[in-house]
């Protein structure tokens, strides 16, 4: 289910004094099963780009097709294709409603007219796979999950829909570092296990350069960059002009090379920079 | 998927027209008295004139007409409704039938007030948003304040009554926003609101307003701390940052509207009503 934007428009509150532009021809295309991280400042439209992916938000101009179907087609089954591409939106309080955490996981598949007992199967399949426990927390109270229970619910009511493609917005904002880190966890085993398309929206870095292969930096509403997670972290001047920071991680070995170290540049995560640090003490390279 | 494009009631737009400059209790009286001439129209020809007068005001802030406008499209149905009621439900004995369906009568005079009744919510929807489209909030409630301050004699939290007024204005569009991400995150989860019978198109609407209640009261919430965090305690002895004062504008706009509610009350009196 390839997803191809062309020449991509969009306006904000179109027609009204308020009108704004948000997206400037943007064309890009993701291929099944990458994992893409989409990085910008705030305000730069990413997410009103990611909402094009699943026609929540329809082409003014230009198009967008996902696995061959066109969003702007007037006869284009739009529910199912949400049903393929999953959108997890930054504050879980907007999605979840039911009172319960089970009765909330199964709303997606009724609307997909499945029957009671395949809908009880996917909840406690999802469920399993986001790491919430099936007879702990089936009854369990919404309003009584912690802030990474929550998340973990919403991203389990959206992946019983079954979706192959799943747009992530921003979902590790406001968690605490484990909470962030059991998050991150499902995402990958998603990736790996299940090979579904991630898109993952982030104001963090450090989880960008950890987990994506290939990252689109939107800067107020162009595509700014469009290449493979090392290439991106190459170019540091061009990432700040835009108001994008380095990984922390980039942070320190860029420090540790100007120290003397002789390390490869774009380093993007601990393993790579604890290897290469371990590699250029062993040489003896350095001298303090 | 736009929710939060069509509202314009309680949006302000900054302009530099002499309407924007107006104080906001000169606006505040003209928009009273506008609405009470409105409650009193009873024929076209004084329509015709009011209409006039309003187009102006539109025209003089600045605001484009469809935007002016644009707020009336949600209302659309319960307009519609409120024509056909009158329609069919009013009538006086000497009504002429205009045509008879099953139990339902239409007459003249129920057309006539179906139309009145129609074109006085219209109106009374634009003038008061030319207020809010024309008045940034600090100094809508400013206004208000000022000019209920004589009743907190009698007993009337005029502050307080003022700035829940102007939280509950300012929140009608933080709700459509939320309710915006709401139904995005429904339909994200297969939700066709467009498709099905009355029943359920009635039955989709819980799981959307079950979470912006909660997240009103949540927000509501917020704000209270944040209230009191800076030391809110209602009116007593508050003072203003910008104080009011009324300048040779408002002179002159209190002057158009003498003449003008001259000219209607003139009218009103002049062209006999027909019912």
């Amino acid at each position: 289910m390839p997803i191809e934007v062309t020449e991509l428009c969009h306006s904000y509150k179109k027609g009204t004094p308020f009108e704004k532009k948000v997206l400037h021809d943007i064309s890009l295309r993701i291929e099944d099963g990458e994992f893409i991280g989409l990085i910008g400042p705030t305000q730069s439209g990413k997410t009103t780009l990611a909402q094009h992916f699943n026609a929540l938000f329809v082409p003014q101009q230009g198009r967008v097709t996902v696995n061959g179907c066109d969003t702007t087609d007037k006869k284009a089954d739009l529910i199912s294709l949400r049903h393929e591409v999953g959108y997890v939106f930054q504050n879980p309080d907007y999605q979840l409603f039911a009172p319960t955490v089970g009765e909330d996981i199964a709303f997606g598949p009724i609307n997909q007219n499945l029957k009671p007992a395949e809908v009880e199967n996917r909840v406690e399949e999802v469920m399993a796979q986001v790491g919430l426990d099936y007879n702990n927390f089936y009854n369990r109270d919404i309003f009584a999950l912690s802030g990474g229970q929550k998340r973990r619910a919403a991203i389990a009511g959206v992946l019983a829909c079954k979706p192959r493609i799943l747009v992530l917005d921003d979902i590790t904002a406001g968690l605490d570092p484990r909470g962030r880190e059991e998050i991150l966890e499902v995402v990958r085993k998603l990736h790996c296990n299940e090979k579904i398309t991630i898109i993952f929206i982030s104001n963090s870095m450090d989880e960008v350069a950890e987990l994506a292969e290939r990252i689109i930096v939107v800067d107020r509403g162009r595509v700014a960059f469009n290449s493979a997670t090392r290439e991106v972290f190459r170019q540091s001047a061009r990432l700040k002009a835009i108001g994008l920071e380095l990984p922390e991680i980039m942070t320190i070995t860029d420090r540790l090379s100007s120290c003397g170290y002789n390390l490869p540049d774009a380093i993007l995560n601990l393993e790579e920079a604890l290897q290469s640090i371990a590699e250029n003490l062993q040489k003896g390279q350095v001298s303090d | 998927m736009e929710l939060t494009k069509n509202i314009t009631l309680g949006i302000y737009l900054p302009g530099e027209t002499s309407i924007h400059r107006l104080d906001p209790r000169t606006k505040i009286i003209a928009t009273t008295l506008l609405i009470i001439l409105l409650l009193f129209i009873r024929s076209y020809e004084a329509y015709g004139v009011f209409f006039i007068f309003t187009a102006a005001i539109i025209y003089f802030a600045g605001i484009p007409p469809r935007f002016a406008l644009c707020g009336l499209k949600p209302m659309l149905p319960v307009l519609i409704l409120m024509w056909v009621f009158q329609l069919f439900l009013y009538s006086t004995p000497d009504a002429e039938v205009l045509f008879s369906w099953f139990i339902f009568t239409a007459t003249d005079t129920g057309l006539h007030m179906g139309n009145m009744i129609t074109l006085r919510v219209l109106f009374l929807f634009t003038v008061t948003t030319m207020l809010t489209l024309t008045t940034s909030i600090v100094s809508l409630t400013d206004g208000l304040e000022s000019l209920l301050n004589p009743l907190r004699k009698i007993g009337l939290p005029s502050q307080e009554l003022v700035m829940t007024m102007v939280i509950a204005l300012r929140f009608v569009l933080i709700l459509a926003e939320e309710l915006d991400k709401i139904v995005k995150a429904q339909m994200a989860r297969g939700v066709a609101f467009d498709r099905g019978n009355f029943i359920q198109k009635t039955r989709k609407i819980f799981p959307v307003f079950l979470p912006l209640f909660i997240n009103a009261f949540k927000r509501a919430e917020e704000l209270i701390v944040a209230m009191e965090a800076r030391s809110y305690s209602g009116g007593k002895g508050r003072t203003k940052m910008k104080t009011l004062h009324m300048g040779r504008v408002d002179l002159a706009a209190g002057g158009i509207m003498i003449l003008y509610a001259a000219l209607m009350v003139f009218i009103l009196f002049s062209v006999s009503p027909r019912i």
